[in-house]
């Protein structure tokens, strides 16, 4: 990750800590207003732990300067620090490591480091024990946790730190050479970890085990503490060095006289039995050795208070966060799947109306050609009868002992006849093929021919000769020949039934091109059509015949106009009635 | 007189197949005439040859029942053959009610067709012959004068002269007379020949 990256939210955490405890405070007196004092205290053993250590000290500031109201905050070191960025603390009583943090952080000061009267000197009272069941003799020294589970309350405390020192000292990196557990506060769960073997080893607090004997939470020979140094005054087993007492600290914001009323109460304080005492405050440098020595708090690369610590502290708010996240990427996945979703949908729903009309053009075409049908069979019928006959002629004269040179002109009508029923079938095939073609550069009138060739016999069987004018040369449009063909023919079978009850049928098709434009018109003498008819035409599945499907002019206007034309209707001036289009000319007028 | 040579008259739109038909009864030494239309025929037919007529159902135009009707009321003697593209069994009936040799289907085979042709002259040479003998007897019959025909209808009514005569109220000697001439004019000699010429007159 990179160093801006864990700044900013080393800054996120530690506004968001500030706002919840700015809700924490909410309705509380305000830190100035005088009469109201709050004073923190950090809290490793819980709550309750933490006010029963300092009932007395408070205790003392209560009777020893009555005209404030001192207000006891007990939290975890983050909080706490939260507490104090927020301007809602005023005094803290926290560990030397953490007042080490906040005298870089906030200017805090110490005003006092806390005195066991019996005990050991101020300097020399909070180390820290490794410890380990005692029924492990193969762990011995503190270069023995290698690869070993080492459980601690949190990376963050201070007891951990200092065995952190000695530990990288004998060569191990806990980070890299044990697997390290935080199993979180109170201390307790440490001894838990390592009784119940979740961890191999322990990283306790001086004197936390002597407190868990005494209170009869373990028994005397159940852990063994390794590693083990001189411990001075302090009668605790420690495997660290000695580090200073807590310290009684002032935070930047709290005004000087308080603060000096404040410390004259401490040092008077007279402690009974078990009771916390205040003396002179200590310089705290053998923390900041270890500090600097570590490379955490204040001289960590980055602020310490990162994302991960906070995450550990207000993990039911990081977990907020982290659901609110999650809500945003879960939305920001769904949003860009539903609209790939949609597109797709999209792509398919048009991909489907695409087949359909294909699927409807081919089904028109296949009605068309059903209605040509016979008269085409009749067609081919044509060649085959001309060819057979032809072929038992040849077969006749060779047996008649001709010249085979006498049949060369009757091979070469059969030949002939041949192709003729070829052409006829080719034409067939293409028209009822089910792929559609591109629209490329054609030849209007050789399309126009086939299109003739294919409806003529229809007509011819229904006694009408199509009048039809293609001129030999046409000006090229690009077009789906087999699309224009079937346009054609549509409405050249629809002026045949249209004229079926008359007495001189008359069908002429029309051909034409001027500057820009193919022109088309299929005309009928045919009773002309009704208001209605003309007014829903083109509409699909309307039909004014007998057996009509309502799709040919439907489709036939969709391909038009699907070439960059128009279908129109229209009674001309002779009373006939027309079906006229047209189409564009490739705008380079080319000859194909 | 030598016999007039037969023609076939082809009748088709499609040239392909009036030429694949004129190539094949060629091979077989007939002379014919393809037409692309049923007037043509028409203008064309020479009704003193016996011919035989193949002509597709389906024209432009006149069609191929219509000109078969066409052809019986211009007395053709001119055995019809239809082909056609398609089996339209009541088109055959009609055809063949009206005295057509056969109805055949496109493609037909070659044999039938030629056994047809064969078929359709010798009809049409009977009908010439008849046709040839009945317009000798009418014009025979048609140089009688009123009497001799009035004499000749009551002599095959087998009446006697005398009988004729009371008929008439002519003389007997007259009756004589008019049926000398009337036999001389029919080219008989005898009262039994010239009641079988006068049956043949009925026939034809």
């Amino acid at each position: 990750m990179p160093a801006y990256c864990h700044a900013l939210m080393g800054l996120i955490a530690r506004t968001l800590a500030a706002l919840l405890a700015s809700l924490c405070f909410l309705g509380a007196a305000r830190a100035e207003t005088p009469r109201d004092v709050h004073i923190g205290v950090l809290a490793f053993r819980g709550a309750e732990e933490a006010e029963r250590t300092w009932q007395s000290t408070f205790d003392h500031l209560g009777r020893a300067l009555p005209q404030y109201r001192f207000h006891l905050v007990s939290g975890t070191a983050a909080f706490l620090t939260a507490a104090v960025a927020a301007h809602r603390l005023d005094f803290l009583i926290t560990n030397p490591g953490h007042y080490l943090e906040l005298k870089v952080d906030y200017s805090a000061s110490a005003l006092a480091t806390e005195q066991d009267l019996e005990g050991p000197t101020p300097s020399e009272a909070v180390g820290a024990a490794v410890f380990v069941l005692d029924d492990h003799p193969e762990i011995q020294s503190l270069a023995d946790l290698r690869n070993l589970r080492v459980a601690a309350v949190a990376p963050d405390a201070f007891g951990y730190r200092a065995a952190l020192r000695e530990i990288m000292e004998r060569g191990v990196d806990p980070e890299r050479d044990t697997k390290q557990i935080f199993v979180g506060f109170p201390v307790d769960e440490v001894m838990r970890a390592v009784r119940d073997g979740r961890a191999d080893a322990g990283i306790i607090r001086s004197c936390a085990l002597e407190k868990l004997l005494a209170e009869g939470a373990i028994q005397k020979d159940e852990f063994r503490v390794i590693g083990r140094r001189p411990s001075g005054a302090l009668n605790c087993q420690v495997s660290t060095r000695l580090y200073p007492g807590w310290p009684f600290v002032k935070v930047a914001q709290a005004p000087a006289p308080l603060a000096r009323e404040i410390a004259q109460a401490l040092f008077g304080m007279q402690p009974g039995q078990d009771e916390k005492a205040w003396t002179q405050p200590d310089a705290y440098g053998s923390v900041q050795d270890l500090y600097r020595t570590l490379k955490v708090g204040p001289y960590a690369p980055f602020t310490r208070l990162g994302l991960a610590d906070f995450v550990v502290e207000h993990r039911y708010i990081a977990a907020l966060i982290g659901l609110g996240v999650i809500w945003w990427l879960t939305h920001v996945v769904r949003v860009s799947y539903l609209v790939r979703k949609r597109t797709h949908e999209l792509q398919i729903a048009h991909e489907a109306a695409r087949q359909r009309g294909e699927q409807m053009e081919h089904t028109v075409r296949l009605s068309l050609m059903g209605e040509m049908a016979s008269s085409l069979a009749h067609e081919i019928n044509q060649p085959l009868a001309a060819i057979l006959t032809y072929a038992r002629g040849c077969e006749r004269r060779i047996e008649g002992g001709a010249d085979p040179a006498s049949l060369r002109d009757a091979v070469q009508r059969i030949a002939v006849q041949a192709e003729r029923a070829g052409d006829i079938v080719r034409r067939m095939k293409d028209f009822v093929r089910k792929n559609p073609a591109p629209q490329v550069p054609i030849d209007p009138a050789a399309a126009l021919h086939d299109a003739m060739a294919l409806f003529e016999p229809t007509a011819t069987a229904g006694g009408v000769i199509v009048e039809s004018e293609i001129p030999d040369t046409l000006p090229a449009v690009r077009a789906d020949r087999l699309q224009l063909e079937e346009v054609v023919i549509n409405l050249l079978q629809n002026a045949l039934e249209a004229t079926s009850a008359q007495d001189d049928r008359q069908i002429i098709l029309r051909v034409r091109g001027d500057r820009d434009r193919l022109h088309i018109s299929v005309a009928d003498n045919g009773p002309g059509l009704a208001a209605e008819a003309r007014e829903r035409l083109f509409d699909p599945f309307y039909t004014t015949k007998k057996n009509g499907l309502g799709l040919g002019l439907s489709l036939s206007r969709t391909i038009v106009e699907a070439h960059g034309g128009r279908l129109v209707v229209e009674t001309d001036s002779a009373g006939m009635t027309s079906f006229r289009f047209y189409l564009p000319l490739i705008e380079e007028p080319a000859r194909v | 007189m030598s016999e007039p040579t037969p023609i076939i008259y082809i009748v088709d739109d499609d040239p392909a197949v009036r030429d694949a038909v004129g190539f094949l009864v060629s091979s077989v030494g007939y002379p014919f005439e393809a037409c692309a239309s049923g007037a043509e025929l028409l203008q064309r037919l020479d009704n003193a040859r016996p011919a035989c007529i193949v002509l597709d159902v389906r024209l432009p135009g006149v069609s191929g029942l219509e000109i078969q009707r066409e052809l019986q009321n211009r007395n053709s003697i001119a055995g019809v053959i239809f082909i056609t593209g398609h089996g339209d069994v009541p088109k055959a009936v009609r055809a063949m009610r009206h005295g057509a040799i056969d109805f055949l289907e496109k493609p037909f085979d070659d044999q039938v067709l030629l056994d047809r042709v064969s078929d359709a002259l010798q009809a049409s040479k009977t009908a010439l012959a008849k046709q040839g003998r009945r317009e000798k007897l009418e014009r025979k019959l048609g140089a009688l004068t009123e009497r001799e025909r009035e004499v000749l209808s009551l002599v095959i009514a087998g009446k006697t002269s005398k009988a004729i005569a009371a008929d008439l109220d002519i003389s007997s000697k007259t009756v004589e007379n008019h049926r000398h001439n009337l036999m001389a004019k029919a080219g008989v000699n005898s009262v039994a020949q010239l009641i079988s010429w006068a049956t043949d007159i009925s026939d034809v």
